[in-house]
């Protein structure tokens, strides 16, 4: 997640959050997977500098 | 979201696979897939109002395979000019139309003709005539610099190889104090060179 924050903000945004977590992957075939590599959604929000 | 790309990735071909899967989650979002799509998924997992989901024709809503919610983040503004990357069959766009309004514009970006074909026919049927679908991928976004004041997205950019592109391009056509307000997947460890190189691995 820092890394993607970290891409944003070079990109040219501030102020960029994570905002929300999901478990997407929560009862599909990809579970276990997901699981393994703490794959999950996530909201994320940033203004344009 | 893994960030960084090898540099022997086919892009071409995981393009092509992309297409080919969400052309298949448009013709038949009932099928077997790795990944939860529709409506009831939305509302219970991501935290979509149901109510206003079920006012949006099923051919859009059924495609719906998004991993987060972008309208969680804040109200889009009424009169606001909204961009949706890989609109898809149009959940999150037509939400954003009829939130921002008449007064205001809800584009959709998708490189798939088939969820733009039914992207078009949710809007035409819902009566919003503000929204518009155009065909382009994240990378080369057909529009305006600082032209835009939100772009939204929700679980695209994981599938485009050339991350850093796409958000200089998102950063390109918002305007000064634009917002960004996406959803989309994360790691949380490190991923091997020979899993990032995996193209059945990154369209699932």
């Amino acid at each position: 997640m820092a890394e993607l924050i970290g891409a944003f903000t070079a990109a040219g945004f501030r102020d960029v959050q994570i905002t929300h977590q999901y478990e997407c992957f929560k009862g599909t075939t990809k579970e276990k997977t997901a699981q393994k590599f703490g794959v999950i959604g996530v909201n994320l929000s940033g203004v344009r500098a | 979201m893994t960030l960084v790309c090898p540099v022997d990735l086919d892009s071409m071909r995981l393009r092509r696979e992309v297409q080919d899967m969400y052309a298949r989650v448009a013709a038949a979002p009932d099928g077997a897939y790795h990944f939860h799509r529709g409506p009831d998924y939305a509302a219970t997992m991501l935290g979509y109002d149901a109510a206003e989901l079920a006012t949006l024709p099923a051919s859009v809503t059924h495609p719906f395979a998004g991993v987060g919610n972008p309208h969680a983040i804040a109200p889009l503004p009424v009169g606001a000019r909204v961009v949706d990357i890989g609109s898809g069959a149009g959940t999150d766009l037509l939400l954003a139309a009829r939130h921002v309004g008449p007064s205001g514009r809800a584009i959709g970006i998708d490189m798939t003709a088939e969820m733009r074909d039914r992207a078009r026919a949710g809007a035409r049927e819902c009566g919003l005539t503000h929204v518009e679908v155009l065909e382009a991928d994240a990378t080369s976004l057909p529009l305006d610099d600082a032209s835009v004041d939100v772009v939204i997205s929700n679980g695209v950019l994981n599938l485009v190889p050339e991350k850093e592109r796409a958000f200089a391009e998102i950063a390109r056509v918002l305007r000064p104090g634009g917002r960004l307000q996406i959803a989309d997947i994360v790691t949380g460890v490190e991923l091997s060179e020979d899993i990032r190189r995996d193209i059945d691995l990154w369209t699932g």
